[in-house]
């Protein structure tokens, strides 16, 4: 998942929607991030390029809601709900995942292991897909980042 | 120890200062003048706010104007208090039973008051042409003001800094005071306060004062000392009426002596610049000395009242010597200034008509009442002028006796106005009004001051950046919420100290450390039950020169109406900002209990794990219950506890994370901000995560 600054980013991605649950007077999804353009990349555990500046999962609470919906602990979170979060502070991310209003998070996430799997399932044809376009299947989805 | 000894006078004057408002109280009531006890009352809370002020003050700038602040307030409270014992010893003196060799003439004629105006000050300065032409070495700068007395009134002039590249001190405030009596003695005050930017002795304490003053080399400390103490011609001992009473507050920081002063009175009055001798106080050794050519310039004009306002005003019959015996004119007539102005009708006076015709009155003028007409038994008026060598008379009727009578008195009052006014008679002078100023030099102005931005420049940049952001997003959460003004943030958010932004709050912000921290900050109570602890934390109270905490009452105090500190303040810690309580005031119970209302619930927040940041984040609370604080379950105010306020009723859903590795934040509920927390959260150097 390394980048060329300036340039798009190409990542295989899937979509994870996590149900909130509610406890208390708040929502929650249950696991917890790190990372952001503000925070030191080098001491993110699960990137494998340390220049990375993404939002990565760093816990999930085991039977929590991240948990049922299939999150790892290690993806790297691209989009919640169409905001983009390859680009943005810690806080900013925290905000977006926990808007009080809304009850479902759709993520856009990516991972090691889905390139791998991907790379190994090379005789199907991935279909590459833009940003823009949202008919997409759960698995083997090229995401182009033209935000940067 | 010394600092006992200072404290105990400070609360023996206090008491004393208490004391002397009661007794001020007691006489305004038996007068039954109210007046000047509202004003005495304002200005005493004037002074207050600028020894707060100056108090919290960082920057020289705002610690020179608020010095003038409070020395103008001092000066006033000074006056009206003398006032009201001349009331009260003029009240006494009626009701003794008056002995006829006592009674002064008991129908003595009064002068018209007038308005009296001085402009366009200029103090010329003399130079050492080695010092005028000195182009290496420190520039020895002072901040000079004038202050103006004329009977009760007070006014100080804009603060202006000179150094050898000026001249002149030039003042350009023309100052206006109304109800002057003819035998009015303007007292005009130069004071002049040192201004080096080393020798600000307001933010240190007077521990570390003392032994920097004495550690320096022989002439440096020598300023020092005299900047820090006060200098032969201080306040409080410069000549005033009764020093005990009500005393200045001795707050440290820049204090202004008394450099030069003058009196100038009705025989000094121009319609023109005059020159008039200045009277030096001090020597070359002070450290507000600034070499004086020794005179002062300006421009000293008085309106009379007797020149700008009618005196006197009814309808008269004119007839003009040498003409026809009846012709009578019938004229409305308005006595004012020099001339006595006949209108054909009552109502052009109004419409600003030209008059029918005006005859003078001045000096020259000879009014005498003739005898009687046979006819009406009312006595004619003869008003004789030399118009050119000339005798012109006039002759006037009133409609009746009392009429004439009235006339007649009027004319005398007139005739003593102008032999008491004298020059100032001759000619109506001009005064220019005063551009709207802004209201009360007492506060300080808007924008330059207040609005600077100061980079802090002890941080490196990136952390610099993010603290401004941080800042501005969080100014903009507070001010909504608390619909306060920006100005006053911003004069604790540009602060060096950068304590927290609202004031009453402050003595429910809390503020822990780390005990890595090698800033230790003063500790505020956060809550009444938190009070009982005081007495733990004056271990940790700090001797840093942050004066965070108490800064943030007075600038809302300034422009809020005066919520009075309350006495949830940090004494125990290193205060020798002399903060008081003040125990008399309601004010201050009521603000006391509304400080705590606000103040509830919230403690302390700490990122255990933090390198030590130096705190110049403007506050934000963090509610967390990290692994760490387990082991600190209680909410003293020691290092690395934090309690988790879930008050968090924030609109954007944050709620209090979980404990986990590192250090967790949450959306801050508005009463609890740590400056620490928001800083280590922006610190690059961390890795943070957030519970979602």
């Amino acid at each position: 998942m390394s980048f060329v600054p300036g340039q798009p980013v190409t990542a295989v991605v899937q979509r994870i929607e996590i149900q909130k649950l509610r406890q208390g007077d708040k929502l929650i999804l249950g696991f917890s991030i790190g990372g952001g353009i503000d925070q030191d990349p080098g001491q993110n555990p699960f990137s494998e390029d340390k220049t990375d500046k993404g939002i990565y999962v760093t816990r999930i609470s085991p039977g929590g809601p991240a948990d049922v919906a299939n999150l790892r602990m290690g993806d790297k979170i691209m989009q919640v709900n169409g905001w983009d979060m390859t680009m943005v502070t810690h806080d900013q991310a925290r905000k977006k995942l926990t808007k009080q209003k809304e009850d479902v998070v759709r993520l856009l996430i990516t991972r090691k292991s889905l390139e791998e799997t991907v790379s190994q399932s090379k005789g199907k044809n991935p279909k590459p897909c833009t940003y823009a376009n949202e008919k997409q299947n759960l698995n083997d989805v090229m995401y182009t980042n033209n935000v940067r | 120890m010394p600092n006992d000894k200072y404290a105990n006078m400070e609360e023996k004057l206090w008491i004393l200062e208490d004391l002397n408002m009661m007794y001020i109280r007691q006489i305004a009531l038996s007068l039954q003048d109210s007046d000047i006890q509202k004003k005495i009352d304002h200005e005493i809370r004037m002074r207050d706010g600028a020894c707060k002020l100056l108090a919290a003050c960082s920057q020289r700038e705002q610690a020179l104007e608020a010095a003038k602040s409070l020395q103008t307030c001092s000066t006033r409270i000074m006056a009206y208090m003398s006032e009201l014992q001349r009331m009260k010893e003029a009240q006494v003196m009626q009701n003794v039973p008056r002995r006829s060799s006592d009674a002064g003439p008991m129908d003595e004629r009064l002068p018209c008051k007038g308005k009296v105006a001085i402009s366009d000050l200029r103090i010329p300065l003399m130079w050492k042409d080695t010092e005028y032409f000195k182009n290496k070495g420190e520039l020895h700068r002072c901040a000079v003001f004038c202050l103006l007395q004329l009977g009760g009134e007070i006014f100080d002039t804009d603060m202006v800094i000179v150094d050898r590249t000026l001249t002149d001190i030039c003042f350009d405030n023309a100052i206006v005071f109304n109800k002057a009596s003819p035998g009015f003695e303007l007292r005009v005050e130069l004071y002049s306060c040192c201004s080096e930017d080393d020798y600000s002795a307001g933010s240190t304490p007077r521990k570390l004062a003392s032994k920097l003053s004495s550690s320096l080399g022989r002439s440096a400390g020598k300023k020092l000392r005299a900047a820090m103490e006060p200098g032969p011609c201080s306040p409080v001992s410069n000549g005033g009426a009764s020093p005990l009473l009500l005393p200045v507050p001795s707050v440290p920081g820049p204090k202004y002596h008394l450099l030069a002063h003058t009196s100038l009175s009705l025989s000094q009055i121009q319609d023109g610049f005059r020159t008039h001798d200045l009277t030096i106080s001090g020597n070359e050794e002070c450290s507000y000395w600034l070499p004086l050519y020794g005179s002062m310039c300006c421009r000293l004009v008085a309106q009379p009242y007797c020149m700008t306002q009618q005196m006197m005003s009814g309808c008269l019959k004119v007839k003009q010597c040498g003409g026809d015996p009846q012709s009578w004119t019938n004229v409305f007539a308005v006595l004012k200034g020099t001339s006595l102005f006949c209108y054909h009708r009552q109502e052009d006076v109004e419409a600003n008509v030209e008059p029918a015709f005006t005859i003078g009155i001045n000096k020259e003028t000879r009014i005498r009442a003739s005898e009687k007409d046979p006819q009406s038994k009312v006595q004619h008026i003869c008003i004789s002028n030399q118009y050119g060598g000339e005798e012109v008379t006039h002759t006037l009727t009133a409609e009746s006796r009392e009429d004439t009578h009235r006339w007649m008195e009027a004319f005398w009052q007139h005739f003593y106005d102008m032999s008491q006014w004298k020059q100032c008679c001759d000619d109506l002078m001009k005064i220019e009004l005063p551009s709207p100023r802004k209201p009360a030099s007492i506060t300080p102005k808007q924008g330059s001051l207040y609005h600077e931005m100061v980079i802090d420049s002890t941080h490196d940049l990136s952390s610099t950046v993010s603290d401004i952001l941080a800042r501005r997003m969080q100014e903009l959460e507070l001010r909504s919420q608390l619909g306060m003004s920006p100005t006053w943030m911003s004069v604790f958010e540009e602060n060096d100290t950068k304590p927290a932004a609202f004031p009453r709050q402050c003595n429910s912000r809390l503020s822990g450390h780390s005990p890595c921290s090698p800033h230790r900050r003063p500790l505020s109570p956060a809550s009444p039950p938190c009070c009982p602890r005081l007495g733990l934390l004056s271990s940790d109270a700090s001797l840093t020169s942050d004066s965070d905490s108490h800064c943030s009452t007075s600038p809302c105090c300034h422009h809020r109406g005066w919520p009075e500190p309350s006495l949830n303040f940090p004494l125990l810690s290193s205060s020798p900002f002399g903060l008081r309580p003040r125990t008399l005031s309601l004010d201050a119970k009521l603000s006391t209990l509304r400080g705590r209302g606000y103040g509830g619930g919230g403690g302390t927040f700490q990122c255990p794990c933090q390198p030590p940041p130096s705190s110049r984040l403007s506050p934000l609370p963090i509610s967390s219950r990290s692994p760490l604080s387990q082991r600190s379950t209680q909410t003293t105010l020691s290092c690395s506890s934090s309690t988790s306020s879930n008050s968090s009723s924030n609109s954007e859903g944050s709620h209090s994370p979980e404990s986990s590795e590192g250090v967790l934040f949450s959306r801050p509920s508005p009463a609890r901000r740590s400056l620490r927390n928001l800083r280590a959260r922006l610190d690059p150097r961390n890795w943070l995560q957030s519970q979602v």
